[in-house]
Protein backbone atom coordinates (compact mmCIF):
# COMPACT_ATOMS: atom_id res chain seq x y z
CA UNK A 1 0.00 0.00 0.00
CA UNK A 2 2.68 2.43 1.03
CA UNK A 3 4.60 1.79 -2.14
CA UNK A 4 1.54 2.39 -4.30
CA UNK A 5 0.76 5.66 -2.57
CA UNK A 6 4.31 6.84 -3.05
CA UNK A 7 4.34 6.02 -6.73
CA UNK A 8 1.04 7.83 -7.29
CA UNK A 9 2.36 10.87 -5.46
CA UNK A 10 5.45 10.82 -7.59
CA UNK A 11 3.41 10.58 -10.74
CA UNK A 12 1.27 13.52 -9.72
CA UNK A 13 4.40 15.48 -8.86
CA UNK A 14 5.85 14.63 -12.26
CA UNK A 15 2.70 15.85 -14.01
CA UNK A 16 2.81 19.20 -12.24
CA UNK A 17 6.50 19.83 -12.48
CA UNK A 18 8.68 20.13 -15.55
CA UNK A 19 10.79 17.03 -15.30
CA UNK A 20 12.97 17.64 -18.31
CA UNK A 21 16.50 16.90 -17.14
CA UNK A 22 19.16 19.58 -17.41
CA UNK A 23 22.76 18.98 -18.36
CA UNK A 24 26.13 20.46 -17.41
CA UNK A 25 28.51 20.85 -20.32
CA UNK A 26 32.28 21.32 -20.11
CA UNK A 27 33.86 23.10 -23.08
CA UNK A 28 37.37 22.70 -24.39
CA UNK A 29 39.83 25.51 -23.80
CA UNK A 30 43.52 25.82 -24.62
CA UNK A 31 44.81 26.47 -21.08
CA UNK A 32 43.40 23.81 -18.76
CA UNK A 33 45.66 20.78 -18.60
CA UNK A 34 44.23 17.39 -19.55
CA UNK A 35 45.32 15.92 -16.21
CA UNK A 36 43.73 18.84 -14.39
CA UNK A 37 40.37 18.44 -16.11
CA UNK A 38 40.42 14.71 -15.29
CA UNK A 39 41.33 15.41 -11.65
CA UNK A 40 38.61 18.07 -11.20
CA UNK A 41 35.95 15.72 -12.61
CA UNK A 42 37.11 13.01 -10.18
CA UNK A 43 37.13 15.37 -7.20
CA UNK A 44 33.85 17.19 -7.83
CA UNK A 45 31.72 14.33 -9.08
CA UNK A 46 33.42 11.35 -7.49
CA UNK A 47 33.95 9.79 -10.92
CA UNK A 48 36.44 6.98 -11.33
CA UNK A 49 39.68 7.88 -13.04
CA UNK A 50 38.54 5.93 -16.12
CA UNK A 51 35.24 7.76 -16.40
CA UNK A 52 36.79 11.16 -15.75
CA UNK A 53 39.50 10.46 -18.33
CA UNK A 54 36.92 9.39 -20.89
CA UNK A 55 34.90 12.60 -20.38
CA UNK A 56 38.05 14.72 -20.55
CA UNK A 57 39.01 13.05 -23.85
CA UNK A 58 35.55 13.77 -25.21
CA UNK A 59 35.93 17.45 -24.30
CA UNK A 60 39.40 17.47 -25.86
CA UNK A 61 38.47 15.75 -29.14
CA UNK A 62 34.87 16.91 -29.64
CA UNK A 63 35.11 20.34 -28.04
CA UNK A 64 32.53 19.63 -25.34
CA UNK A 65 30.96 16.91 -23.22
CA UNK A 66 28.00 16.49 -20.90
CA UNK A 67 29.54 15.80 -17.51
CA UNK A 68 26.42 15.63 -15.33
CA UNK A 69 22.63 15.45 -15.61
CA UNK A 70 19.90 16.37 -13.14
CA UNK A 71 17.54 19.13 -12.09
CA UNK A 72 18.23 22.72 -13.04
CA UNK A 73 19.20 23.54 -9.45
CA UNK A 74 21.63 20.63 -9.31
CA UNK A 75 23.22 21.66 -12.59
CA UNK A 76 23.57 25.27 -11.41
CA UNK A 77 25.40 23.90 -8.39
CA UNK A 78 27.68 21.77 -10.61
CA UNK A 79 28.47 24.67 -12.94
CA UNK A 80 29.32 26.91 -9.99
CA UNK A 81 31.74 24.30 -8.64
CA UNK A 82 33.36 23.81 -12.05
CA UNK A 83 33.77 27.59 -12.39
CA UNK A 84 35.40 27.65 -8.97
CA UNK A 85 38.11 25.39 -10.40
CA UNK A 86 38.37 27.29 -13.67
CA UNK A 87 36.70 24.83 -16.02
CA UNK A 88 34.63 26.41 -18.74
CA UNK A 89 31.12 25.06 -18.04
CA UNK A 90 27.53 25.93 -18.90
CA UNK A 91 24.14 24.36 -18.21
CA UNK A 92 21.10 23.95 -20.42
CA UNK A 93 17.95 21.90 -20.80
CA UNK A 94 18.75 18.35 -21.81
CA UNK A 95 16.38 18.51 -24.77
CA UNK A 96 18.21 21.44 -26.37
CA UNK A 97 20.78 20.81 -29.06
CA UNK A 98 24.29 20.81 -27.65
CA UNK B 1 43.31 21.53 -23.93
CA UNK B 2 46.71 22.57 -22.69
CA UNK B 3 49.76 20.41 -22.28
CA UNK B 4 52.38 20.73 -19.59
CA UNK B 5 55.98 20.56 -20.56
CA UNK B 6 57.31 17.10 -19.70
CA UNK B 7 60.60 18.44 -18.46
CA UNK B 8 61.27 21.36 -16.19
CA UNK B 9 61.66 24.57 -18.22
CA UNK B 10 65.34 25.45 -18.11
CA UNK B 11 64.75 29.17 -17.58
CA UNK B 12 63.50 28.59 -14.04
CA UNK B 13 65.58 26.98 -11.36
CA UNK B 14 62.81 24.86 -9.89
CA UNK B 15 63.55 21.91 -7.68
CA UNK B 16 61.54 18.80 -8.40
CA UNK B 17 58.04 20.21 -8.09
CA UNK B 18 55.56 18.58 -5.73
CA UNK B 19 55.81 15.06 -4.41
CA UNK B 20 53.79 13.03 -2.05
CA UNK B 21 54.87 12.16 1.47
CA UNK B 22 52.69 9.72 3.34
CA UNK B 23 48.96 9.71 2.85
CA UNK B 24 48.11 13.41 3.09
CA UNK B 25 51.17 15.52 2.52
CA UNK B 26 52.31 17.14 -0.73
CA UNK B 27 55.64 18.87 -0.51
CA UNK B 28 57.58 21.19 -2.77
CA UNK B 29 60.68 23.24 -2.23
CA UNK B 30 60.89 26.60 -3.95
CA UNK B 31 63.91 28.74 -4.63
CA UNK B 32 63.58 32.28 -3.26
CA UNK B 33 63.16 33.69 -6.79
CA UNK B 34 60.33 31.23 -7.47
CA UNK B 35 58.60 32.08 -4.22
CA UNK B 36 58.78 35.75 -5.19
CA UNK B 37 57.35 35.10 -8.64
CA UNK B 38 54.47 33.06 -7.19
CA UNK B 39 53.72 35.64 -4.48
CA UNK B 40 53.75 38.44 -7.02
CA UNK B 41 51.33 36.56 -9.30
CA UNK B 42 49.03 35.58 -6.46
CA UNK B 43 48.86 39.19 -5.21
CA UNK B 44 47.85 40.27 -8.69
CA UNK B 45 45.20 37.58 -8.86
CA UNK B 46 43.75 38.61 -5.49
CA UNK B 47 43.69 42.22 -6.60
CA UNK B 48 42.06 41.36 -9.91
CA UNK B 49 39.35 39.30 -8.21
CA UNK B 50 38.51 42.13 -5.82
CA UNK B 51 38.02 44.59 -8.67
CA UNK B 52 34.64 45.50 -10.02
CA UNK B 53 33.26 46.22 -6.62
CA UNK B 54 29.97 47.96 -7.16
CA UNK B 55 29.89 51.70 -6.88
CA UNK B 56 27.04 53.82 -5.67
CA UNK B 57 23.63 52.43 -5.14
CA UNK B 58 24.35 49.00 -3.78
CA UNK B 59 21.77 47.61 -1.41
CA UNK B 60 23.81 46.71 1.71
CA UNK B 61 21.49 43.85 2.63
CA UNK B 62 21.72 42.37 -0.85
CA UNK B 63 25.48 42.72 -0.72
CA UNK B 64 25.57 40.95 2.62
CA UNK B 65 23.86 37.87 1.22
CA UNK B 66 25.98 37.95 -1.91
CA UNK B 67 23.56 39.49 -4.40
CA UNK B 68 25.29 41.95 -6.69
CA UNK B 69 23.64 44.98 -8.16
CA UNK B 70 25.26 44.20 -11.50
CA UNK B 71 24.49 41.24 -13.71
CA UNK B 72 26.52 41.84 -16.85
CA UNK B 73 29.68 39.89 -17.66
CA UNK B 74 32.96 41.65 -16.71
CA UNK B 75 34.39 43.94 -19.36
CA UNK B 76 37.93 42.78 -18.68
CA UNK B 77 38.76 39.76 -20.80
CA UNK B 78 40.63 37.99 -18.00
CA UNK B 79 37.83 38.44 -15.47
CA UNK B 80 35.37 37.24 -18.08
CA UNK B 81 37.32 33.99 -18.30
CA UNK B 82 37.62 33.65 -14.51
CA UNK B 83 33.95 34.47 -13.93
CA UNK B 84 32.28 33.08 -17.06
CA UNK B 85 28.62 32.96 -18.03
CA UNK B 86 26.80 29.85 -16.83
CA UNK B 87 24.18 29.98 -19.58
CA UNK B 88 24.38 30.63 -23.31
CA UNK B 89 21.14 32.58 -22.93
CA UNK B 90 21.97 36.12 -21.84
CA UNK B 91 18.92 36.65 -19.62
CA UNK B 92 19.53 33.39 -17.73
CA UNK B 93 23.26 34.16 -17.54
CA UNK B 94 22.58 37.61 -16.02
CA UNK B 95 20.16 36.25 -13.47
CA UNK B 96 22.60 33.52 -12.42
CA UNK B 97 25.50 35.96 -12.24
CA UNK B 98 23.54 38.35 -10.06
CA UNK B 99 23.11 35.71 -7.39
CA UNK B 100 26.37 33.79 -7.67
CA UNK B 101 29.21 35.94 -8.93
CA UNK B 102 30.29 37.33 -5.57
CA UNK B 103 30.31 33.81 -4.08
CA UNK B 104 32.46 32.54 -6.94
CA UNK B 105 34.80 35.49 -6.57
CA UNK B 106 35.06 34.79 -2.84
CA UNK B 107 35.89 31.11 -3.39
CA UNK B 108 38.60 31.96 -5.89
CA UNK B 109 40.00 34.55 -3.50
CA UNK B 110 40.01 31.96 -0.73
CA UNK B 111 42.09 29.61 -2.91
CA UNK B 112 44.49 32.41 -3.72
CA UNK B 113 44.78 33.51 -0.09
CA UNK B 114 45.53 29.96 1.03
CA UNK B 115 48.34 29.84 -1.50
CA UNK B 116 49.64 33.24 -0.40
CA UNK B 117 49.55 32.22 3.27
CA UNK B 118 51.65 29.10 2.58
CA UNK B 119 54.14 30.99 0.45
CA UNK B 120 54.53 33.83 2.95
CA UNK B 121 55.28 31.48 5.80
CA UNK B 122 57.67 29.31 3.76
CA UNK B 123 60.88 31.08 4.77
CA UNK B 124 62.87 27.95 4.00
CA UNK B 125 61.05 27.62 0.66
CA UNK B 126 59.32 24.41 1.73
CA UNK B 127 55.58 24.14 1.25
CA UNK B 128 53.73 21.19 2.78
CA UNK B 129 50.07 20.90 1.75
CA UNK B 130 47.28 18.59 2.81
CA UNK B 131 44.70 17.40 0.28
CA UNK B 132 42.29 20.33 0.74
CA UNK B 133 45.02 22.94 0.50
CA UNK B 134 46.48 21.14 -2.50
CA UNK B 135 43.09 21.59 -4.18
CA UNK B 136 43.13 25.29 -3.28
CA UNK B 137 46.61 25.59 -4.82
CA UNK B 138 45.46 23.79 -7.96
CA UNK B 139 42.55 26.19 -8.31
CA UNK B 140 44.70 29.27 -7.72
CA UNK B 141 47.51 28.06 -10.01
CA UNK B 142 44.91 27.38 -12.65
CA UNK B 143 43.37 30.84 -12.28
CA UNK B 144 46.81 32.41 -12.72
CA UNK B 145 47.41 30.29 -15.82
CA UNK B 146 43.98 31.25 -17.20
CA UNK B 147 44.75 34.93 -16.59
CA UNK B 148 48.19 34.73 -18.23
CA UNK B 149 46.76 32.56 -21.01
CA UNK B 150 44.22 35.24 -21.92
CA UNK B 151 46.87 37.99 -21.77
CA UNK B 152 49.31 36.16 -24.05
CA UNK B 153 46.45 34.75 -26.13
CA UNK B 154 47.26 31.07 -25.68
CA UNK B 155 45.81 28.83 -28.39
CA UNK B 156 46.26 25.11 -29.01
CA UNK B 157 49.44 25.76 -31.06
CA UNK B 158 50.79 28.65 -29.00
CA UNK B 159 53.92 26.85 -27.84
CA UNK B 160 55.29 26.68 -31.38
CA UNK B 161 54.41 30.32 -32.08
CA UNK B 162 55.91 31.67 -28.86
CA UNK B 163 59.07 29.65 -29.10
CA UNK B 164 59.79 31.46 -32.36
CA UNK B 165 59.70 34.88 -30.67
CA UNK B 166 62.92 36.86 -30.51
CA UNK B 167 64.88 36.43 -27.26
CA UNK B 168 64.17 40.00 -26.12
CA UNK B 169 60.41 39.89 -26.73
CA UNK B 170 58.74 40.50 -23.33
CA UNK B 171 56.07 37.90 -24.16
CA UNK B 172 58.79 35.27 -24.02
CA UNK B 173 59.27 35.89 -20.30
CA UNK B 174 55.55 35.69 -19.60
CA UNK B 175 55.37 32.51 -21.60
CA UNK B 176 58.27 31.01 -19.64
CA UNK B 177 56.40 31.70 -16.39
CA UNK B 178 53.19 30.31 -17.89
CA UNK B 179 55.00 27.12 -18.92
CA UNK B 180 56.63 26.77 -15.52
CA UNK B 181 53.27 27.14 -13.75
CA UNK B 182 51.84 24.39 -15.97
CA UNK B 183 54.74 22.16 -15.08
CA UNK B 184 54.30 22.93 -11.35
CA UNK B 185 50.56 22.26 -11.54
CA UNK B 186 51.20 18.99 -13.35
CA UNK B 187 53.67 17.90 -10.65
CA UNK B 188 51.05 18.55 -7.95
CA UNK B 189 48.47 16.61 -9.98
CA UNK B 190 50.81 13.61 -10.33
CA UNK B 191 51.46 13.67 -6.59
CA UNK B 192 47.72 13.77 -5.87
CA UNK B 193 46.81 11.08 -8.39
CA UNK B 194 49.67 8.78 -7.50
CA UNK B 195 47.98 5.91 -5.69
Amino acid sequence: MVKTTTSIEEEIKAIFSDNTPWVTIVWDDPVNLMTYVTYVLMELFGYSREKAHELMMKVHTEGKAVVSTGSREEMEHDVARLHEYGLWATLQRGDQAL
Amino acid sequence: MGHASARRPSSMSAEKGFHRHGSNSYIAEFAESEREVLLNLIEQLIELLSERVDHGHEDPLAAMVGIASHDSPPEDEVLRRLLPNAYADEVDASEFRRYTESTLRGKKQAHAMSMRMYLKSADDGIVDLDHDNANAWLGALNDIRLALGVRINVQENTSEVLELLSPDDPLRGVYAVYTWLGWLQESLLSALMDE
